[in-house]
C-alpha cells in the first residue's frame, strides 16, 4: 500500500466507509442526491414536470375520453391515469439520465469518471435521483384525479405510486441504454422525445393496445415501456372485474420482463457509454 | 526510489486520425517532483493527461501511477490523483460547498448527509480551513452561478486537495486567472507541497510558472523534443551572455578582442559577450576599461522553450 493510499484508507476508516460495498453505496446516493438538489433548484423544470402529464391527461386524456371510449367495458379516465403514471416517470428519468451526455460536453462527468468508483454505481445514482426528482411530476397527476373527478379508489392509487421507484429504475436503465450509443446532446434531447413519446402511444399509456395486431401489434411486445404499463394496471386492477379487459400479461411476466430490460439495458449502455467516452 | 509516474512508449491514435496525437513517448516522474509538462496548442499534452487521469484510453503502452498499473488497477489509480481540469469540471447547479461534499462522498471519505450541518466536524473544519487558505471564506456556501472564473479555481482546488492525492494532476490551472488569482493560487500549492510532499504534474501556458518545476518536458507533435531541469534546457539551447558598453568603446571591443572572447554589437550599439560557467565575474574582473553599461542577460525558459520549438520546426522542415 503506498503512502497516499494510506492516508485515503485512514480517512475512510475514521468515517466508517470501509468496505467497497459502503464507499459504492454512499457514491450512488451523493449522486442522487445530487440529482435531487439540481431539480429543487430549477423551479422551472418543476413547473414543466407538472404541467407535462396535466396537458396529457386534461386535453388528450380528457378528450379521447369524452369522444372514444364509450365502447370500452370499463372506466377509460382511470385506465388512462395509471398508464401516464408509468410514462411519466420513464419520461423524467429517461431525461435527468440522458443529461450526463450534456454534462459530458461542458466536462463535469470528467469529475464523476475519474472518482475511484464503479461507473455502475455514477448510472445507478443518476438513475434513482433523477427517478426520485421525477416523482414531483405525480402531485400534477393526482391533482387532475380532482380536477377531472375520476373516480378512483386512493388504496389502490397509493399501490401504484408505490411501484413508481420500480417504473423509475426501468426507465432510468432505458436512458442508460440510448446515451451509451449517442453522444451529442442536441441529438440526445431529440432521443428523449422519440423514446417517449412513441412508447406513449405503442406501448398502452394512452390508448389502449389488448387488439394491436400486424406492425403496431409486434411493436407494442417490444417496447418496454409496454411491459411496466401492464404491470402497473395489474396491480391497480387486481381483484376487479376490469382485470380481463384492462391488463395483457400476467403480473410475474410484465415483472421479469421489466426487470430484464433494466439489467440488459444498464449492463449493456454502461459499457456502451464508457467506452464511448474513453475510446475516442 | 519507484517513481510516482511511470509511462512507457505511450502512443494514442484518435480514430480516424492520420497521425498519433501521442507518439511513443516514456519518462518519469519522482515523488514529490514538480513536473511541468509544456508544448504548444495541439502537441500531446491534454491527450496525454487525459489518458494519465483515466478518462481517455490509450493505443498502447504502459502507465503506472504511485505503484499502480493503469489497465489493471484503474480505480487504485483514481484514488491516488488529484486533477484540476483544463476547463471548470463543477456543477453549476450547486453551490461551491455541495461540489466538495459530493466529490468527498465519491471519493469514499466521508459518509454523505443531504446537509453540510450534518456532515462530520472533521469534515466541516477541513472546509472552513481550506476556503479560508485559498481566500474564499464564507463565498464556498454560495451558488456556482455567482462564482468568477478565479473562484471556480479556487474551489476546484480545494476540492482535488481533500483526499490529500499522492500525484496532483494540473491541466493549465491557471488559463483565464487575473495575476493576483494566479498569485495566491501558486503560494497554496507551494504550501501543499512542502506540507504533503505531493507529486505535481503541470502542463501551462505561463513559463513562468514551469520555471520553479524540478524538471520541464517539452512535447511537439506528440513527441518527446526534450527533458531535464529549466536551468539545464537553458543552458543546453541558449548563450548566458553580458551587455557591456563604455565612453571608449573601440578600447572596449579591443579589450575584449584581446582576452580572447568575440565580442558582438547588438541593434542598440551595446556589446554583447556570451560566457560559460556559473558566472561572468572572472570576466568582468579582468576589464580595466571603465564600463557605462554593466548587464546580465540570464535567459528564461521561455527564450529555450520558443528557440526550442525554433529548432524543431526548422529541422522538421
Amino acid at each position: 500500500m503506498s503512502a497516499n493510499e494510506a492516508t485515503t484508507t485512514l480517512v475512510a476508516e475514521r468515517t466508517g466507509l470501509r468496505s467497497r460495498f459502503a464507499r459504492e453505496a454512499n457514491a450512488t446516493f451523493a449522486i442522487a442526491w445530487r440529482e435531487i438538489l439540481r431539480a429543487v433548484k430549477s423551479p422551472l423544470s418543476i413547473a414543466f414536470t407538472v404541467i407535462f402529464p396535466v396537458i396529457f391527461i386534461g386535453i388528450l386524456g380528457g378528450s379521447i375520453s369524452q369522444n372514444l371510449s364509450g365502447a370500452l367495458p370499463y372506466a377509460y379516465l382511470p385506465f388512462m391515469l395509471i398508464g401516464m403514471i408509468a410514462n411519466t416517470m420513464y419520461q423524467g428519468t429517461i431525461t435527468g439520465v440522458t443529461n450526463l451526455v450534456e454534462e459530458r460536453e461542458n466536462d463535469f462527468t470528467a469529475e464523476l469518471f475519474v472518482a475511484p468508483i464503479s461507473r455502475y454505481s455514477v448510472l445507478l445514482g443518476k438513475i434513482i435521483g433523477s427517478g426520485l426528482a421525477s416523482l414531483v411530476s405525480l402531485v400534477g397527476i393526482i391533482a387532475m384525479i380532482f380536477v377531472m373527478q375520476i373516480p378512483m379508489n386512493f388504496g389502490d392509487l397509493l399501490r401504484v405510486i408505490a411501484l413508481a421507484p420500480v417504473l423509475a429504475l426501468a426507465g432510468g436503465s432505458l436512458g442508460v441504454f440510448f446515451i451509451g450509443f449517442v453522444q451529442d446532446p442536441k441529438v440526445a434531447g431529440a432521443g428523449v422525445a422519440l423514446l417517449v413519446f412513441p412508447q406513449m402511444f405503442l406501448a398502452g399509456a394512452l390508448i389502449p393496445v389488448a387488439n394491436s395486431s400486424g406492425v403496431l401489434g409486434l411493436l407494442a411486445k417490444v417496447m418496454p415501456m409496454t411491459y411496466s404499463i401492464d404491470l402497473a394496471r395489474n396491480i391497480f386492477y387486481a381483484g376487479k372485474p376490469e382485470a380481463p379487459f384492462t391488463v395483457l400479461n400476467s403480473p410475474w411476466l410484465d415483472l421479469a420482463v421489466t426487470v430484464g430490460f433494466f439489467l440488459v439495458f444498464t449492463i449493456v449502455g454502461t459499457y456502451l457509454f464508457v467506452r464511448a467516452d474513453r475510446n475516442r | 526510489m519507484t517513481p510516482m509516474i511511470q509511462v512507457e512508449h505511450l502512443v494514442k491514435r484518435y480514430r480516424k486520425a492520420a497521425t498519433a496525437a501521442v507518439d511513443d513517448i516514456s519518462f518519469d516522474v519522482g515523488a514529490g517532483e514538480m513536473f511541468a509538462f509544456l508544448g504548444p496548442n495541439g502537441a500531446g499534452k491534454t491527450t496525454t493527461i487525459s489518458i494519465l487521469t483515466t478518462t481517455l484510453a490509450k493505443t498502447s503502452g504502459t502507465i503506472r501511477i504511485d505503484g499502480h498499473d493503469l489497465d489493471r488497477d484503474a480505480t487504485a489509480v483514481r484514488r491516488s490523483i488529484g486533477i484540476i481540469f483544463q476547463n471548470p469540471s463543477v456543477d453549476l447547479h450547486l453551490s461551491g460547498e455541495e461540489n466538495i461534499r459530493l466529490h468527498v462522498a465519491l471519493y469514499g471519505l466521508y459518509a454523505y448527509r443531504p446537509f453540510y450541518r450534518a456532515m462530520p466536524a472533521a469534515y466541516r473544519a477541513r472546509i472552513e480551513e481550506l476556503s479560508e487558505v485559498v481566500g474564499l471564506g464564507a463565498e464556498v456556501f454560495r451558488p456556482l452561478k455567482t462564482y468568477s472564473g478565479g473562484m471556480k479555481r479556487k474551489l476546484e482546488i480545494i476540492r482535488s486537495l481533500m483526499h490529500r492525492p499522492g500525484v496532483l494532476f494540473l491541466d493549465e490551472p491557471t488559463s483565464g486567472l487575473d495575476p493576483v488569482s494566479r498569485h495566491s493560487l501558486w503560494q497554496y500549492l507551494r504550501r501543499v507541497r512542502a506540507a504533503d510532499g505531493t507529486t505535481v504534474f503541470l502542463t501551462t501556458h505561463y513559463l513562468e510558472e514551469a520555471e520553479e518545476a524540478d524538471r520541464v518536458c517539452v512535447i511537439d507533435h506528440g513527441r518527446i523534443a526534450t527533458i531535464g531541469s529549466p536551468d539545464e534546457l537553458k543552458a543546453d539551447l541558449l548563450e548566458r551572455s553580458i551587455v557591456l558598453d563604455a565612453a571608449d568603446r573601440p578600447a572596449l571591443l579591443a579589450e575584449l578582442r584581446g582576452l580572447g572572447v568575440l565580442p558582438s554589437v547588438d541593434e542598440d550599439g551595446l556589446i554583447r559577450v556570451a560566457y560559460d560557467g556559473p558566472t561572468a565575474q572572472p570576466l568582468v574582473g579582468r576589464l580595466a576599461t571603465p564600463l557605462t553599461v554593466l548587464r546580465v542577460h540570464d535567459p528564461s525558459l521561455e527564450e529555450a522553450y520558443v528557440e526550442l520549438l525554433r529548432t524543431t520546426a526548422e529541422s522538421a522542415a
